[in-house]
């Protein structure tokens, strides 16, 4: 009856259920079950690779001002449209669980994405061309997971999770010359699949998710929403 | 009335040098082997105004109207610069008296200058010791606040020269097109452009981001040293450095334009005033605007090469400056 319930309220909760559900009252209902699930007390350890995807960053025109009787608008002296390409990455995490259900994690993705700006249009004719750069990008943030283990699999070693967090993010441009500050928020949802039956073990992770991020190199005073996939080794013990 | 649209502002009467390491373009002199930028050494700048009006403007606008314009100037948060109206006087614009006059003085010999800055430098350290500027009464002028079809803008004309003034010289930022009877401005994005909008515009009254990264080079404060920052590299041809090319820098966050040119004979060029953050470039041949606008006669100025863009993005720092960038143009 217990497990039924959980199984609900993860359907319909809110992270910050999920926090309240992290505090000493709840955690002291938890039972440890068995070997199979990871339990309050566990630390966990992961790394591996992250792929985030492109995303447009806007376009621009280089314009200046028209005299009277030469035409309406501005004179547009050239034209650019920037995107930031998808790129791989790595990361590291490392999480403890506060209870069965729950643990909270703080991690490191280091990245090189390269920011393309297409120029066209030039009013004397130069020709169109892709500027471009490349970044060294860090992450560093912290995550909530809700681990699903009403719907566990393969006797409770494959076990899904839901997350959410928030962190810091860094660019340094070409050289690192240029350090340009911002934030991010993610949630996501992935599985854990544990190897083994002891409390030291092995397992892969893998994850997908959506990244709002706002400051930072590649932005133009937007905030852009970027898609994350991630798969990693993982320790427990 | 067959003015047409082709006039020039000024050709500061002066022997202008290209000052090295200057976005934009600065004007200079020779002292001793070395080429030093003309500067005001000591502020605020006192002017006089000559007490003579011309058809529809006072010599009462005039003063508001200089006033105006240097204030202008001054207003600029990257750069410290003050003037004070002495007051009137009878001498010309044109005296070398040790004072700086502005006024009108009728010149219908100059059937393209609307207006014109003149010099007097001490040659040991560079710095003006005089400028006078005059506004040719040949041409008809308005004050007023919408202007006025077919008077030329008073305050916008007074704007550049002031500019002038202060020791800029003339920027590149604008097209042009060749029509009978000399250059029409297309478009322009410097009040510092060498050929005025036509009559009855106003749009010479707003400083521009060229402006204002070059009046902050020449009189920094140190908002400008802390928060802009810089591009510099070379413009070169078949592996030779190439002299007079026009570099622009595109701020693609604040969607503005700076301009510089390569000033030495290695093609050397240095942008500065620029906001921090990713910046395209584009360089170009000086072909919009007669080279004696902007450069010594005897200079060799190079004119035969495309126009084209940086295939890198260039990241200016906050307070520093991104060096070693390398344009490559081919001939045309």
């Amino acid at each position: 009856m217990i497990r039924h319930t959980r199984i609900r309220l993860l359907h319909v909760t809110s992270f910050l259920v999920l926090v309240w559900s992290a505090s000493p009252h709840s955690a002291a209902a938890q039972v440890y079950i068995g070997s199979d699930i990871p339990h309050r007390g566990n630390v966990e350890i992961s790394g591996g690779a992250v792929w985030s995807g492109g995303y447009d960053l806007g376009s621009a025109s280089a314009e200046e001002t028209r005299n009277t009787g030469t035409g309406t608008g501005p004179f547009v002296l050239f034209s650019t449209s920037s995107r930031a390409d998808a790129s791989p990455g790595l990361q590291a995490r490392l999480g403890a669980y506060l209870a069965a259900s729950l643990s909270i994690e703080g991690g490191v993705l280091v990245a090189r994405p390269g920011i393309s700006t297409r120029l066209t249009g030039d009013a004397e004719s130069a020709p169109d061309i892709t500027a471009t750069e490349t970044l060294t990008r860090l992450i560093i943030d912290g995550s909530a997971l809700f681990h699903l283990r009403g719907a566990s699999f393969g006797g409770g070693k494959g076990v899904p999770f839901i997350l959410g967090g928030g962190g810091y993010l860094r660019d340094a441009h070409d050289k690192n010359e240029v350090i340009e500050t911002g934030r991010e928020f993610h949630v996501g949802g992935g599985l854990h699949y544990w190897f083994g039956q002891g409390k030291h073990r092995f397992g892969v992770r893998a994850e997908a998710g959506i990244s709002r991020r706002t400051g930072g190199a590649d932005s133009i005073d937007t905030t852009r929403t970027v898609l994350t996939v991630a798969g990693s080794i993982a320790y427990l013990f | 009335m067959t003015r047409g649209a082709v006039l020039f502002l000024t050709g500061a009467l002066v022997a202008v040098f290209s000052v090295p390491t200057a976005a934009y373009l600065k004007l200079g002199t020779r002292v001793g082997t070395r080429t030093v930028t003309l500067k005001w050494s000591q502020f605020p700048i006192r002017y006089f105004i000559t007490d003579r009006g011309t058809t529809g403007v006072t010599s009462t606008q005039l003063r508001q109207t200089v006033q105006t314009a240097f204030s202008t100037w001054e207003a600029v948060p990257t750069s410290t610069t003050s003037s004070e109206f002495v007051g009137f006087t009878l001498a010309n614009p044109s005296s070398r008296d040790g004072a700086t006059v502005i006024g009108f003085q009728n010149r219908p010999d100059l059937e393209r200058t609307l207006g014109a800055t003149s010099f007097i430098v001490d040659t040991t350290t560079g710095a003006i010791v005089e400028s006078d500027i005059f506004f040719n009464t040949a041409f008809p002028w308005s004050v007023s606040a919408q202007g006025e079809t077919g008077l030329f803008d008073l305050e916008s004309i007074a704007l550049h020269e002031i500019g002038h003034l202060h020791g800029l010289a003339h920027s590149a930022m604008g097209e042009t097109e060749l029509r009978a009877g000399g250059r029409r401005v297309i478009a322009a994005e410097a009040v510092m452009f060498p050929i005025a909008f036509s009559a009855g515009t106003i749009l010479g009254r707003t400083l521009k981001t060229d402006d204002i990264a070059g009046i902050g080079d020449i009189y920094p404060n140190s908002t400008y040293t802390r928060n802009t920052g810089s591009i510099s590299g070379k413009v070169t041809k078949n592996g030779a450095g190439v002299l007079g090319a026009h570099v622009i820098a595109f701020d693609m966050r604040t969607q503005t334009l700076v301009g510089g040119f390569s000033l030495s004979e290695d093609g050397t060029f240095v942008i500065a005033g620029l906001d921090p953050g990713p910046h395209v470039l584009r360089v170009e041949p000086l072909d919009d605007g007669d080279i004696e606008s902007f450069f010594d006669a005897t200079l060799n100025i190079d004119v035969n090469f495309q126009p084209q863009f940086y295939d890198k993005i260039v990241v200016v720092p906050k307070g520093g400056g991104t060096s070693g960038v390398e344009l490559n143009v081919v001939a045309k």
